[in-house]
């Protein structure tokens, strides 16, 4: 029975007569549907983390039961100069960093200015689209392949067409130039879109406006266009740069970590020690990747407060 | 004007690789080896594709394609499941500590994954499950990303409909079935897809939990095919291609769907 009480809005009574409320009765079903995923959470995620954590304090072969061996593994790391370990760490957590700092910038500057492009809407806008984002959903192992085809010094196309004998793979500085030539091929798909939807809500009037204050498109790029998609390019940078942080199979597979380890990466350490042939060094492993961790944590905390809006 | 020509110029590099890939793999080994720079192949030839399909002790690409498929498709059912589910519960169902939990889960994004490798790694040996597809398919559908889009989706329909199907006498899960799950299909199609392409892209992980040649997925056996066909060109980039067709395939049909939710993700309205 519903009545008007003259609001607009109708009063379900039946359930006051019934004497029934929602409210107090206790519900398990609520459990039901966030349990699955809060169960499969805590056991492939959270316990995982927090034991992660625990086993770099420990020394063990993945096999019999880990032995506590509390700061031992990060001193060894972090300090002991001799040991092969902070070798590993030094040159793979510097070649990630390198990594990072060397593709992050052209994985926000290249998609920007593509975004940019498509944004003039020209004939061919979908295709356009379509070509820059598709590579983003190819395996990294294809796109290896691929691109050590392409570079290769003796058969590869780039050097015939450019009529040099670079050997991009296996020396300095090429092998970087290659690295940041495929990620950028393979990854800023995904930013571009981002971009274009962002720079889809700028409002034209601002632009008009600034046209007749006299502003030339620069002007316009550095004032209206980038202040207004500001939390888009915060979003990206951050996001960008925890993935690059993560960086395994470009250089597993396009330069196998050469020349000499130049770009052998600190994840490529880590699954060699935990995973590779032989006897696993897990407590070493997972001190590199908390370490590994912590930094990816740290700089994404310091752009996150650099670049964040402030009102 | 410029625009174009720079997107011109751009879309040329794009292409190259792709274009180079493609007529690659229709070219004869030994006419590469002969003429390595031809653009068009100097005879077209399908024997790369027979070679590489069914060559079946080193890398044996038809078994990875359809493990991966396996993997793949059941992975994005699972999650397609639990999201739905557990989304529901975050947006329409009232229960105490929902938004303390809902936070919570949230701010475990910003750990990163590669803490988790080892232990998981152990996990996954303790199940039995190494070399087997729940190795792939599982630890997957704990993550919490999808839940918050379907949960961001849910909130925007308007709870009076809930409220209308309760006062009918619906159920919690008629509420669910019936009404709310059809007016998620674009979310959770956006989740399907994003699913299904990273499970299959999925290279460090499946790496570490197959070593058995039959069973491991498409993408980290293209590590093994790089070893083997080092310098059969054509051959190699055969098994690339045939890596990257699903995918390609699975966006050319579904393209709105993709662009749609990266706008989404980074709450942008566009």
């Amino acid at each position: 029975m519903m009545i008007n009480t003259g609001e607009n809005k109708e009063v379900n009574m039946s359930s006051v007569m019934v004497g029934k409320s929602n409210k107090k009765r206790l519900n398990l079903s609520p459990y039901l549907y966030i349990g699955p995923h809060l169960i499969l959470f805590a056991v492939f995620f959270l316990f995982p983390t927090l034991y992660g954590v625990y086993i770099s304090f420990t020394n063990w072969d993945l096999i019999g039961d880990p032995e506590f061996v509390g700061l031992a593994n990060y001193t060894e790391i972090l300090l002991n100069q001799d040991s092969t370990f902070y070798e590993q760490l030094r040159i793979g957590l510097g070649n990630t960093f390198k990594f990072v700092i060397f593709t992050v910038p052209f994985c926000i500057i290249v998609p920007l200015f593509l975004a940019a492009g498509l944004n003039t809407k020209p004939k061919g806008m979908k295709f356009f689209q379509a070509l820059f984002y598709m590579p983003s959903l190819f395996s990294v192992s294809a796109v290896m392949i691929i691109f050590a085809m392409l570079f290769s010094v003796s058969f590869g196309p780039i050097n015939h067409y450019l009529n040099v004998d670079t050997n991009w793979l296996s020396t300095q500085p090429y092998a970087w130039v290659t690295l940041v030539i495929v990620t950028v091929w393979w990854t800023i798909g995904a930013n571009m879109i981002i971009y274009q939807a962002a720079l889809n809500g700028i409002s034209k009037d601002l632009y008009e406006a600034a046209s007749i204050d006299g502003a030339n498109n620069v002007q316009k790029f550095f004032k209206i266009t980038l202040p207004s998609i500001r939390a888009q390019i915060l979003y990206t940078v951050v996001i960008t740069t925890i993935a690059q942080f993560n960086v395994y199979g470009q250089p597993l597979m396009l330069t196998k970590g050469g020349p000499t380890s130049s770009t052998t990466v600190l994840l490529m350490y880590i699954q060699e020690n935990a995973f590779g042939s032989g006897i696993s060094i897990a407590g070493i492993g997972a001190a590199m990747a908390v370490i590994l961790g912590i930094c990816i944590m740290v700089v994404s905390a310091i752009q996150f407060f650099f670049l964040r809006q402030r009102d | 004007m410029i625009s174009l020509i720079f997107l011109l110029f751009m879309a040329f590099i794009w292409l190259v690789p792709l274009l180079y890939t493609f007529l690659t793999t229709f070219k004869n080994e030994s006419d590469i080896q002969s003429n390595p720079f031809t653009i068009l192949p100097i005879n077209w030839v399908i024997g790369n594709y027979q070679d590489v399909l069914f060559e079946n002790t080193s890398a044996p690409v038809a078994k990875w394609f359809m493990n991966s498929l396996i993997i793949s498709v059941s992975q994005t059912v699972l999650v397609l499941v639990i999201v739905s589910f557990a989304g529901y519960g975050y947006s329409r169902m009232k229960f105490k500590g929902r938004d303390a939990i809902f936070i919570f889960l949230m701010a475990t994004m910003m750990f990163p994954a590669v803490v988790n490798l080892i232990p998981l790694y152990k996990i996954i040996d303790t199940l039995g499950w190494v070399n087997s597809y729940f190795a792939a398919i599982v630890p997957g559908a704990a993550g919490v990303f999808n839940i918050f889009l379907v949960r961001q989706f849910m909130q925007g329909i308007p709870k009076d409909f809930d409220e209308s199907a309760r006062v009918d006498g619906a159920s919690e899960f008629q509420i669910f079935t019936k009404l709310i799950l059809p007016l998620i299909r674009p979310v959770l199609t956006v989740v399907a897809l994003f699913t299904f392409t990273g499970s299959w892209n999925d290279f460090l992980w499946p790496s570490i939990v197959f070593n058995d040649i039959e069973k491991m997925p498409i993408t980290p056996g293209l590590q093994l095919l790089q070893g083997m066909y080092a310098l059969d060109i054509a051959h190699a980039l055969t098994g690339a291609l045939i890596a990257i067709v699903p995918t390609f395939i699975l966006y050319l049909f579904t393209q709105k769907y993709f662009m749609e939710s990266l706008s989404l993700s980074s709450g942008v309205k566009g």
